[in-house]
């Protein structure tokens, strides 16, 4: 099988994770006072894990196996217990708020929302009410089954 | 079946967005702004509404791309910043990935509540489905409400129903909505059903993961911003059931939600047609 990576790709890749790296670190240290270094570095390990996923994605020949499988799974076998950097990649990470994250995440899909925002008003708030629901009802579907589990198995 | 996913097709605009310095920092400004001004708690009649840094940034942004005097954000830069959101989510799953491993130990004790949860997500269906057919959609409501509509159903959807038809609009049609304003949505309204129906906070952390990285990581933080103490297990159970419901998430649509949602849409979608007007709906070429 053909393996779709250039070292254009990849170098790609790198770019925008360092940018992101550097706002989020500077994101973390307005929003939420951690030094700026520990979580750059923070970043750097986040992101070089995406890295490492996004890579294996590409030399494995699992086509349906999409990229953030990997990365997921990457993410949890290093913060196991028994994994010999788990203790410093969880102190850097511990630097970097997840919910900062979101906050970079959304000003990139705010202004790629723009050339969209055409489709949104045409869509309309028909759209909108049904995605509403789909959310609504997944996340609450899955809290009341959790909860009755819980309490179920005795956990609560 | 080749199967296409978002990640690999949308990363031809990178090379540019690499270097395309303006963007890069009129984002940097609105997530200074957005952090400076921080996690504002409003309380409406003792309902407790948490309002994120997300949502001024997401807010912000779009103005930066209508106000004209930025001319440097137009749609180019708007079909960058699509390529660059699909890597975005990557560091993302790590951290919420991070959160489950070291906590496994924990995770192992409510795992069966973890595993059943995931049934939950059959939610949308019961209560999305019903709301899209008195909307007057038909068959797109079959792709919009049997799933959340994140990557992992994409494919499936795509390959079953083919790229015109219009479940795959239906699809599509959620997805960018989802993506967007899913965000903002789900961190305000996991605050607020917090209050409305108080069931235990370790069930509403494991619905948080419903297969989306940002909308998880939305759901936990006004979690944690109402339950401070509990926010380590909080975020350990949400990437589990996150992950999990990534992992499975192909294989339930395929067996289960699909044919469920069908199964529902043939036995309501003639009492709805009653009571809905025949309406041409065409959503055809915006997407």
């Amino acid at each position: 099988m053909e393996i779709d990576l250039s070292f254009k790709m990849v170098s790609e890749w790198i770019g925008i994770l360092l940018i992101f790296s550097v706002m989020a670190a500077i994101g973390n240290y307005v929003g939420y006072q951690y030094p700026f270094v520990e979580s750059l570095i923070g970043m750097f390990i986040l992101c070089l894990i995406s890295l490492v996923g996004l890579i294996v994605e590409k030399l494995l020949p699992f086509d349906n196996i999409p990229a953030i499988i990997y990365i997921s799974l990457i993410g949890l076998f290093v913060a196991l217990p028994w994994f010999p950097l788990a203790d410093l990649i969880i102190y850097y990470t511990s630097k970097v708020d997840l919910i900062s994250l979101t906050t970079v995440l959304l000003a990139y899909a705010g202004v790629a929302m723009g050339k969209d925002l055409g489709s949104f008003k045409k869509v309309g708030l028909r759209g909108i009410i049904v995605t509403f629901a789909v959310i609504f009802g997944t996340y609450l579907g899955s809290a009341v089954i959790a909860h009755i589990a819980l309490a179920y198995t005795g956990m609560i | 079946m080749p199967i296409q996913n978002k990640y690999n097709s949308d990363m031809d605009d990178l090379g540019e967005a690499c270097k395309d310095y303006k963007l890069h920092l009129t984002i940097l400004f609105c997530i200074i702004i957005s952090e400076y001004i921080g996690v504002i708690a409003l309380d409406i009649a003792g309902v407790n509404i948490v309002l994120m840094p997300l949502l001024y940034s997401l807010v912000l942004a779009i103005a930066f791309y209508i106000v004209k005097p930025f001319t440097w954000i137009n749609k180019t830069q708007s079909d960058e910043s699509s390529a660059i959101m699909m890597l975005l989510v990557g560091p993302l799953l790590v951290k919420l990935a991070i959160a489950s491993g070291q906590n496994l130990t924990i995770i192992f004790d409510v795992g069966l509540a973890i595993l059943l949860e995931q049934l939950g997500n059959f939610g949308t269906i019961f209560i999305g489905l019903p709301i899209a057919l008195l909307l007057g959609f038909k068959r797109e409501a079959i792709g919009m409400t049997s799933s959340i509509c994140r990557e992992p159903q994409m494919a499936v959807v795509m390959d079953r129903y083919g790229f015109t038809s219009p479940e795959t609009r239906g699809f599509f049609t959620v997805f960018l909505i989802g993506t967007v304003l899913g965000t903002p949505f789900i961190s305000i309204m996991a605050s607020v059903l917090a209050y409305v129906i108080p069931l235990h906070p370790y069930a509403y952390g494991m619905a948080c993961g419903i297969g989306s990285a940002s909308m998880n990581a939305a759901a936990v933080a006004s979690l944690s911003a109402i339950y401070p103490q509990l926010s380590v297990q909080l975020e350990a159970f949400s990437g589990m059931a996150n992950l999990i419901a990534m992992v499975t998430g192909m294989y339930v649509y395929i067996f289960a939600a699909v044919p469920l949602t069908e199964k529902l849409y043939d036995i309501l979608e003639p009492i709805f047609a009653k009571f809905v007007k025949e309406e041409e709906i065409n959503i055809e070429e915006e997407l």
